[in-house]
Parts: C-alpha cells; sequence; structure tokens
C-alpha cells in the first residue's frame, strides 16, 4: 500500500503587503489636506455665529445656527450607511476581510454622526418648540437608524470569534438592513399618519438661503465630510497596524 | 434557481451520463419537499406553535383586562362643533378615544411579537441539532430559504386568522372595508414573515439566543410597523381615495416584498460557510 | 447501459456511468489564524479508496468537508471530476453521499420519513420495495417507522449510511466509518466499500480514520500533521 507523506507546513507567509498608508483617496493623502480640513472647520465655525441676518427657520432667529452643524452631521450619518452598504457588497464578492473592516468602521462612525445628529436636533427643538423631544418623524427616523447601527454592533459582537462568518454575516445584515434604513430616510419623515414639527425641505427653497448662508453652510457639509474621511482612515489605519501585529 | 440549471461549462449536467437523480429537481419542488417535511415535524412535535399559542394567549388575555376600561372611553371634539353645543350634537359626535386604526396597531405589536416567539424556530432547530449540513448536501440555498420563507409565512397567516376574530371581539374594532382589511392583513403577514426569516436564519448562524434575534429584528420591525399603522389609517376611512390606498398599502406590501428579494439575493451568503 | 437524453428529461439508470476522479492540489487550510492542515496533495481514482490519516484535530473532518464542497479551502484547489468535467462546489455535493460524525439526521421523523424527505430532494422517489430495500442494506429493515429520536447510535449511523447511499453517488466520503457501530455494522460498511468499488463507471472512496483496521481498507493513504 502505497504512502503519501504530505509535506511539512511551507513556512508562514509575510502578510499580505499592506501600504503604511490606508488604501490611497485620491488627492488625499499626507498631512496637507488634514490642514485645510482644519481651517475650513475654523471657518465655518466662525461663520456660523458671525453671518449676518438670521437664518430664518420658522422664525428661529439665533438658534437657527445650529443648523449648520446639525444638516451636515444628520446627512452624513445617513451616507456613513451608505458607504458601508457598499462595502458589504466588497465584502461578500471578494470574500474580503479588508473590505469587512471597512464597512464596520463606516458603521461605528455613523454611530457618532447619528449621536450627534440626535444631539443637535434635540437642543434645536428644546430651544424652538421648548421640548428637547417630540417623537416627531425626523426625530423618530434618527433614533432607529441609531438602533440600526447598534443592532449591527451587537452581531459583530455575537460573532466575534470567527472573523470570516463575521464579515459575511454583517455584510448581509447591512444589505438586508438597507431597505428599512432607505424607509427610514425617505419614507418615514413623509407619512401621513405622523405630524410634522420638523421644518420640510426649508433648505431646498431658494428664498430661504441667502447668499452668505450658502457661503457658510457648503462649506460645512465639505467639511464635515472631510472630517469623516479623516476619521474613516484613522480608523483603518489603527486596524491595519492590528491586523499586522498579530 | 434549479440545481441543474448551472450549465456554465459543465459538460456533466448536460448530455452524457448523470450517475444520481432520476429527474431534475427544481428550486420549487426542493422548497415544497421542505416545507412538507417542516409541518409535519411542526405538527408532530408542536415547538413552535405552543410557542407561539401560549405567548398569544396570554397577551390577549392580558390585554383584554388592560383595555376593558379603556374601550368605553369616548372623545369628541368640542372645537369642531357649531355653537351653541347642544347635548344632542355632542353625544352624535362622541367617538371611541382608542380608534380602529390605534387598535389594529396594538393587534400588530401583538402579531410581531407572536411572530418574534415563534419564527426563530425554523432555523435555529436545524442549527441546533446540527442537520443543517444535510440540507446543504442536499438543497439549495434559495429552496432553503423560499421553504422557511413560505412556512413562517403559513405559520403567521395562522396566528393572524385565529387571533385577528378573537381581537376584534375583545377589543371592538370594526372591520372597515373587508378587501382593504384583508389585504392590510395579508401584507403585513408578508412583511413580518420576510423580517422574522432573514434574521432567524442571522441570529442562527451567529448561535444567538432569543436576545441577539430580538436585537437584530428590532429596527426591521420598528419600520415595518409604522408604515403599518399608516396602512391601518387607511382602512378605517369611509371612501377612501384608491391612490390614498394604493400608496399606503402598496407602501406596507412594497416594504415585504423588497424586503424578501433582498434576503433571497443575500441568504447564499448566511447559509453557505 | 445507455443513457438516453431527451431534451431536459433524463431517465438514468441510477447505477449507470460516473467515471469519477478527484485530485488536489496544494490545499491549506486555516480557521483564523491557526492552520489546520497545509500542501496536501493527491491524484485518486475511480475504484481505489483513499484514506486520510492524522493525530486529532489535524484537519481530517476539515478535508472531508472540503472534498464534499461544503467549505471552501483557503489555499489550493479541489477538483472532482465526473466523466471527464470539473464541478464546481455546490454541484460537486449531489454526487457525494457523506458520512460524518457531525451529520445528523432529523429525531423528530422516523427514519422512513428522512429517506423519504432526502429521496424527494434528489428527485428519486422512493417505492415502498425501494425503501424497504434501502433499510435492509443498512440492516435496519423493521425499524423504519421508529423516530430517530428513538434509535441507538448505532442504528442513527446505519441511518446515515442509507440517507448517504441513496442516489448510489460515485464519491463516497466516510467520516469515522464505523463509529458507533457493531460487529454487524463494520461488516456492513465493508459490503459498502466494495459495492462501491464495483461499482459499473468506477466508484470512489475517501476515508478519514485512525482505526488501524480501516485504515487497511485503504490503496492509498494520506497523513495529515497538525499544522502550526
Amino acid at each position: 500500500m502505497a504512502t503519501t507523506q504530505t509535506r511539512p507546513p511551507a513556512p508562514k507567509r509575510p502578510a499580505d503587503a499592506e501600504p503604511s498608508e490606508p488604501a490611497p483617496t485620491p488627492g488625499l493623502q499626507g498631512a496637507w489636506w488634514k490642514w485645510a480640513v482644519g481651517l475650513l472647520m475654523c471657518y465655518v465655525i466662525y461663520g456660523a455665529f458671525a453671518v449676518g441676518g438670521t437664518v430664518n427657520f420658522a422664525g428661529s432667529g439665533n438658534s437657527g445656527r445650529i443648523v449648520f452643524f446639525h444638516v451636515p452631521v444628520a446627512i452624513l450619518s445617513y451616507v456613513c450607511y451608505a458607504v458601508a452598504a457598499c462595502y458589504a457588497i466588497g465584502t461578500l464578492r471578494r470574500r474580503d476581510l479588508r473590505a469587512d473592516a471597512k464597512s464596520a468602521i463606516a458603521m461605528e462612525l455613523g454611530v457618532l454622526f447619528c449621536v450627534l445628529a440626535t444631539i443637535t436636533g434635540s437642543l434645536f427643538a428644546g430651544v424652538m418648540w421648548n421640548s428637547f423631544w417630540n417623537w416627531d418623524p425626523r426625530e423618530i427616523s434618527i433614533v432607529i437608524m441609531l438602533l440600526l447601527y447598534a443592532s449591527y454592533l451587537v452581531l459583530r459582537g455575537a460573532v466575534s470569534e470567527q472573523p470570516e462568518t463575521r464579515a459575511r454575516l454583517s455584510a448581509v445584515y447591512v444589505l438586508v438592513a438597507l431597505i428599512p434604513a432607505t424607509f427610514l430616510i425617505w419614507v418615514v419623515p413623509r407619512l401621513p399618519w405622523l405630524q410634522s414639527l420638523h421644518p420640510p425641505d426649508t433648505l431646498v427653497r431658494p428664498q430661504n438661503t441667502s447668499a452668505s448662508y450658502k457661503a457658510v453652510l457648503y462649506p460645512s457639509f465639505l467639511a464635515f465630510t472631510l472630517l469623516f474621511v479623516w476619521l474613516f482612515q484613522l480608523r483603518y489605519r489603527v486596524w491595519q497596524l492590528v491586523q499586522r501585529r498579530n | 434557481m434549479g440545481r441543474y440549471a448551472d450549465t456554465a461549462g459543465n459538460r456533466a449536467v448536460s448530455g452524457q451520463a448523470q450517475a444520481v437523480a432520476a429527474k431534475p429537481v427544481s428550486w420549487l419542488d426542493e422548497a415544497r419537499a421542505l416545507l412538507a417535511k417542516d409541518l409535519r415535524a411542526e405538527l408532530r412535535t408542536k415547538v413552535a406553535l405552543s410557542a407561539v399559542g401560549v405567548f398569544t394567549f396570554s397577551a390577549l388575555l392580558l390585554l383584554s383586562l388592560a383595555t376593558a376600561t379603556l374601550k368605553e372611553v369616548q372623545t369628541v371634539d368640542i372645537l369642531r362643533l357649531p355653537e351653541p353645543i347642544s347635548r344632542d350634537a355632542l353625544t352624535a359626535a362622541m367617538h371611541p378615544a382608542w380608534d380602529a386604526p390605534s387598535k389594529m396597531g396594538m393587534l400588530w405589536i401583538l402579531l410581531c411579537f407572536a411572530a418574534f416567539s415563534g419564527l426563530s424556530h425554523s432555523f435555529v432547530h436545524e442549527e441546533e441539532t446540527g442537520t443543517v449540513m444535510a440540507l446543504r448536501l442536499s438543497m439549495s440555498a434559495g429552496a432553503v430559504y423560499a421553504g422557511k420563507l413560505a412556512f413562517n409565512l403559513l405559520l403567521i397567516l395562522a396566528v393572524a386568522v385565529i387571533v385577528t376574530p378573537i381581537y376584534m371581539l375583545i377589543t371592538g374594532m370594526p372591520m372597515g372595508a373587508p378587501p382593504v382589511f384583508l389585504l392590510v392583513m395579508f401584507s403585513g403577514c408578508v412583511g413580518l414573515a420576510g423580517a422574522a426569516t432573514i434574521v432567524a436564519a442571522l441570529a442562527a448562524k451567529a448561535h444567538g439566543t432569543g436576545a441577539l434575534y430580538g436585537a437584530i429584528g428590532l429596527p426591521l420591525l420598528v419600520v415595518f410597523l409604522m408604515l403599518l399603522l399608516n396602512a391601518a389609517s387607511a382602512v378605517f376611512i369611509i371612501d377612501p381615495a384608491p391612490v390614498r390606498l394604493v400608496r399606503d398599502i402598496g407602501g406596507l406590501l412594497s416594504y415585504g416584498v423588497l424586503l424578501i428579494t433582498v434576503s433571497a439575493l443575500t441568504f447564499g451568503f448566511v447559509w453557505e460557510d | 447501459m445507455v443513457n438516453s437524453t431527451e431534451g431536459s428529461e433524463r431517465r438514468v439508470q441510477s447505477e449507470a456511468a460516473g467515471a469519477v476522479a478527484v485530485e488536489m492540489a496544494g490545499l491549506a487550510h486555516r480557521f483564523g489564524k491557526r492552520t489546520v492542515f497545509a500542501d496536501v496533495n493527491a491524484q485518486v481514482c475511480a475504484g481505489q479508496v483513499l484514506v486520510v490519516t492524522g493525530p486529532n484535530g489535524s484537519g481530517k473532518s476539515t478535508l472531508l468537508r472540503i472534498l464534499a464542497g461544503l467549505l471552501p479551502p483557503t489555499e489550493g484547489t479541489v477538483t472532482v471530476r465526473v466523466n471527464g468535467a470539473a464541478l464546481d462546489a455546490v454541484t460537486r455535493r449531489q454526487y457525494v453521499g457523506y458520512v460524518a460524525p457531525d451529520l445528523t439526521l432529523y429525531r423528530e421523523l422516523t427514519g422512513a420519513e428522512n429517506l423519504q424527505f432526502f429521496a424527494r430532494l434528489r428527485g428519486l422517489t422512493l417505492s415502498r420495495d425501494a425503501l424497504i430495500a434501502a433499510l435492509t442494506e443498512v440492516g435496519l429493515r423493521g425499524r423504519g417507522r421508529d423516530l430517530v429520536s428513538a434509535y441507538s447510535s448505532g442504528m442513527r449511523q446505519r441511518l446515515k449510511y442509507a440517507f448517504a447511499l441513496l442516489a448510489r453517488p460515485p464519491l463516497l466520503l466516510l467520516d469515522e466509518p464505523t463509529a458507533n457501530l457493531d460487529v454487524d455494522g463494520m461488516a456492513m460498511v465493508e459490503r459498502v466499500l466494495a459495492a462501491q468499488r464495483a461499482r459499473p463507471g468506477g466508484g470512489l472512496t475517501i476515508l478519514g480514520t485512525n482505526e488501524p483496521r480501516e485504515v487497511e481498507w485503504g490503496d492509498t493513504q494520506i497523513r495529515l500533521e497538525t499544522g502550526r
């Protein structure tokens, strides 16, 4: 009876060559743009308080200035989910743990922005209508979004000892929960059954946005988005270092 | 989706000798076989049925106790009455404070909890007893999803059919327009079964307890409930505009359909290693 | 035996051709950081029996699972050919009969119901006679009507063989073939192996075991070392 022996296991190959910087975003490498973001954010903060004429959200007066922070953060909390969903598709197609890490990072940042959006929104409501929480559709929507992020993290925590399974299950959950997320963003705030305190689509109407107002709001969008990218890169770099250490 | 549908360069499947199976099996046949097996096993062991049954019975009992006085409360919007307000006008304008859409909402909360106490059984049982391997060797993933979804849908429909009349007796919920009512109930069952099935699959694979199942499913359920309450308000309107019905009930149904579609597309990744 | 093909309907004698060959090249598997086995190479042809041995934890079960198409290997390739055409992992499962300790059948169904269910999934309709024959072959005649929960562990093992042999697969994968079996059971396994060898068109068996007696049954052997 012939015996086929296996050869002893091959020597451990060095970890896949990871660049020392995370996957490069075109144009956003090095430190220069982070300084630029810092300056931009300073401008936004200054502009938010200094822009002439009050931001007239339903007669909100000076309290409307929080809009410069609230709206970008709220939109970003939904964008984080979209980013996570894209990476989730990548995880499933390529069975790639790196894409899974990116998806998870996007979801974690989503929690951050969601919490910020809830707090700023609550402050605004408290000042405007004298009650910090009204169960108004947008508030409900942001809270359920927070629940969604939290459920994702709970699922990941339950499978934390098997990275491949965790990657698959998390990715599937992100994609399946994309349906409620989409409904939360577009349908729930407009349900006729729910009445709304939230100023509807005020930003889109041109009469509400003077040039000076736009001059602060649009840079604010840009600043927060770049902040998100920066945080994302930092977290990803941490993950890479942890991987390399193991 | 049949197992023999994969002919991309796979000559063993087409033409020449195929050593197994006397006839090709479509995914529909596979799903039907799985459903039959699940029904037989369930009728024999009654695990899911008893879990759902006990919960539902207790919930209905508690509900009827808790809302005994609430049902009697009547409300009237005085501002809408013409001056001077007469007693007759008041009596005519009174309507229950706990109105019909709210009653339907309560019914659906009950059904959601019933679903989440019983619908995880199908996947969790397979995972716990280790029969997943035998299924994976014999069936395609898509057929497994279809079979389990069908089982859960039947279960929730059965619960809805039994619970709703009892609930209507207890709370005095009217039926509104029967076709609209039935459509809303059916759409709700589809959405609930769709959500429960994929969440059960995920939680089972994560070897999670019922707590994980609830935690994962909650966001899906909350959105579902809001859509349902919105549709419920359309059921009890007299002469609703068709566009309103299409929008509200269509919205509810679309949620379930979309969930099921995405689940069907991604289930393979959950099921297979 | 001639296989007639009419459109998509194939009426095939279930024991007809199916020349099968298995080839493993550079196969390795890791769970996270732990390497289960590495660099496994082998070629097995129809009519042969391959035995996979190795200490506990060396990955015999994992290897068999990979061969069955249940698990994708981390590295390397497995090629299973039936009649010259290579099969992907999912299609491969239809041609595999798999028996393992972690395979379980439905406890709340009877033995016969289990076999009928799995037969239906493979597109076979088991007549009463066929069912009795299947049960007799593994020594469970007369016990088909009992719930599997009432079976002893040896009987469950026999039922697993009945399950694996339902479609007369060209590739038989047996993980710890005689676990829980008595002397009759072991004789049954030997009959199964002989039948697989003599299968028209060629059948192939791969065993994972440490029992010296079972190792004797193989024509070729692979020994897995515990991976780093």
